[in-house]
């Protein structure tokens, strides 16, 4: 009696076992984020906050998803060194670099290049942040 | 065997149910009896950092039984006396139905002495809460503060409370400065805390570090304040004093509505720590587009001192183009 409860045991956690091992993974990339299979890869808004963390753009970003550009128009006097730009991607995406505190977007001669990567880490684009100063 | 099982079992219930009715009597209230001497407390009643030339505020309550006698004087000591202003209130307040406080006078209005001050009661009175209003003096900043509470009863009985000790700021504090592109008063100084117009601008020279104004373009101007040294284009048809030529760095901040500054209801206060770990090295030198409720860190040209402004209100008309501000300084 006693000998066959002890098989009963070992017969379940050897289930038990199995069970566990065909628990499916799923993968994860370097940030610990979820890696999908959503291939999509593009900017869908733009935000543009001054150092006061009011925005400073003086009308709605355009975003060419073809050109991969953002260009945006921001007030006369905007201090161009101290800005917090944030980006809004489609679903699953992440941006490189990542944005961990105020930019400088200074020199315009150089506008400064984001890269959106896909929900699936396959496609990656790069986005020119284009910024021009509104006229007094 | 079975007898005394069930003897048993019955003992253990009845002893439940016993610690259960004993568990659930209603105990009866009862007047708690006032302790048969002179008592006292206080509270401070200001918020915020404690600036020189402005008041820190505390409440002395101090009771004692009718049948021991009366009050005769209550006082407060500073570890450093108080500037004249320093007083305490000769009124014991009670708050009526309308939530408003009507004071009734006890005593003479109070005398300092040194860090001493005092209300000697003249009516016969067996409680009190009398309020404290500290003048911090020039020489308390920077330093620690505390206070000793005395009161005094006509049968020789006396009680002490002590509070603090309280930091000091190490800030100066301005409120309430107009500025105005109509009427010239548009220099401002932040070593002298003041504004100043064109001509005494000039004989002051070196301690102009900032030009306010307001200008209405296509873009959004409006209300701004500038450094003499600032890039013409942020300056428009501004002909400078001669030897105004400063470069203050400035940082726009919204929604700091500082509590001392504003007087409005957000519990926002700026401390020396605050200029302590501002890092405006990057900043540029003026600030355009200022609203009302806005404000700007600010740090002289000579890296002397640090400062907030803060716009209370502004005025756009074309006849009167001003702003109210205050200021809160810290000396680097």
């Amino acid at each position: 009696m006693r000998n066959y409860n002890k098989k009963i045991l070992v017969v379940g956690f050897l289930i038990t076992s199995v069970l566990m091992a065909c628990k499916k993974d799923f993968p994860v990339d370097e940030d610990g984020l979820l890696v999908t299979t959503r291939a999509e890869c593009y900017v869908s808004n733009f935000e543009l906050l001054g150092a006061d963390f009011v925005t400073v753009r003086t009308k709605a970003a355009t975003i060419d998803t073809t050109a991969q550009t953002v260009k945006v128009e921001v007030q006369f006097g905007t201090d161009l060194k101290n800005l917090y730009p944030q980006f809004t991607l489609v679903t699953d995406a992440k941006l490189d670099p990542k944005i961990i505190g105020k930019v400088d977007f200074s020199d315009l001669a150089n506008p400064k290049t984001y890269t959106v990567v896909s929900g699936n880490r396959q496609v990656k684009k790069p986005y020119q942040v284009l910024i021009t100063v509104q006229p007094r | 065997m079975q007898s005394r099982s069930i003897y048993f079992n019955y003992s253990v219930l009845l002893l439940a149910t016993l610690i259960l009715i004993a568990g659930c009597k209603k105990e009866d209230y009862k007047l708690p009896t006032a302790k048969d001497e002179l008592q006292n407390d206080a509270i401070k009643r200001s918020l915020g950092p404690n600036i020189v030339g402005q008041n820190i505020e505390f409440v002395y309550a101090m009771a004692l039984p009718p049948g021991r006698g009366k009050l005769i004087s209550a006082e407060v000591e500073a570890s450093i006396a108080g500037a004249p202003a320093t007083f305490l209130q000769n009124n014991s307040f009670n708050t009526n139905s309308s939530g408003v406080d009507i004071g009734v006078p006890i005593g003479q209005p109070s005398v300092n002495k040194g860090a001493i001050t005092t209300v000697t009661f003249n009516k016969d009175t067996s409680a009190a809460a009398l309020r404290y209003f500290y003048s911090v003096p020039e020489d308390a900043r920077g330093q620690k503060l505390s206070f000793t509470f005395r009161a005094q009863s006509s049968n020789g009985e006396t009680v002490t409370y002590k509070l603090g000790p309280y930091n000091v700021s190490k800030m100066d504090m301005v409120q309430n400065l107009t500025v105005s592109d109509s009427t010239g008063m548009m220099y401002v100084s932040i070593s002298d805390m003041a504004v100043y117009n064109a001509t005494t601008a000039a004989t002051k020279a070196d301690k102009i570090d900032l030009v306010f104004l307001y200008r209405t373009f296509t873009s959004a101007f409006n209300h701004a304040l500038v450094s003499p040294a600032a890039d013409p284009q942020y300056l428009p048809g501004i002909t400078l004093p001669a030897g105004v030529n400063k470069s203050t760095k400035l940082r726009k901040t919204f929604n700091l509505q500082d509590q001392q500054l504003a007087r409005l209801q957000f519990g926002i206060f700026i401390d020396d720590l605050d200029f302590q770990e501002l890092n405006l090295s990057d900043a540029p030198n003026f600030a355009i587009n200022l609203k009302a409720e806005a404000g700007t860190w600010v740090e002289t040209a000579d890296g002397k001192y640090r400062a907030y402004i803060y716009i209370n209100s502004v005025v756009n008309r074309t006849t009167n183009k001003s702003a109210v501000i205050s200021i809160k300084r810290y000396a680097l």
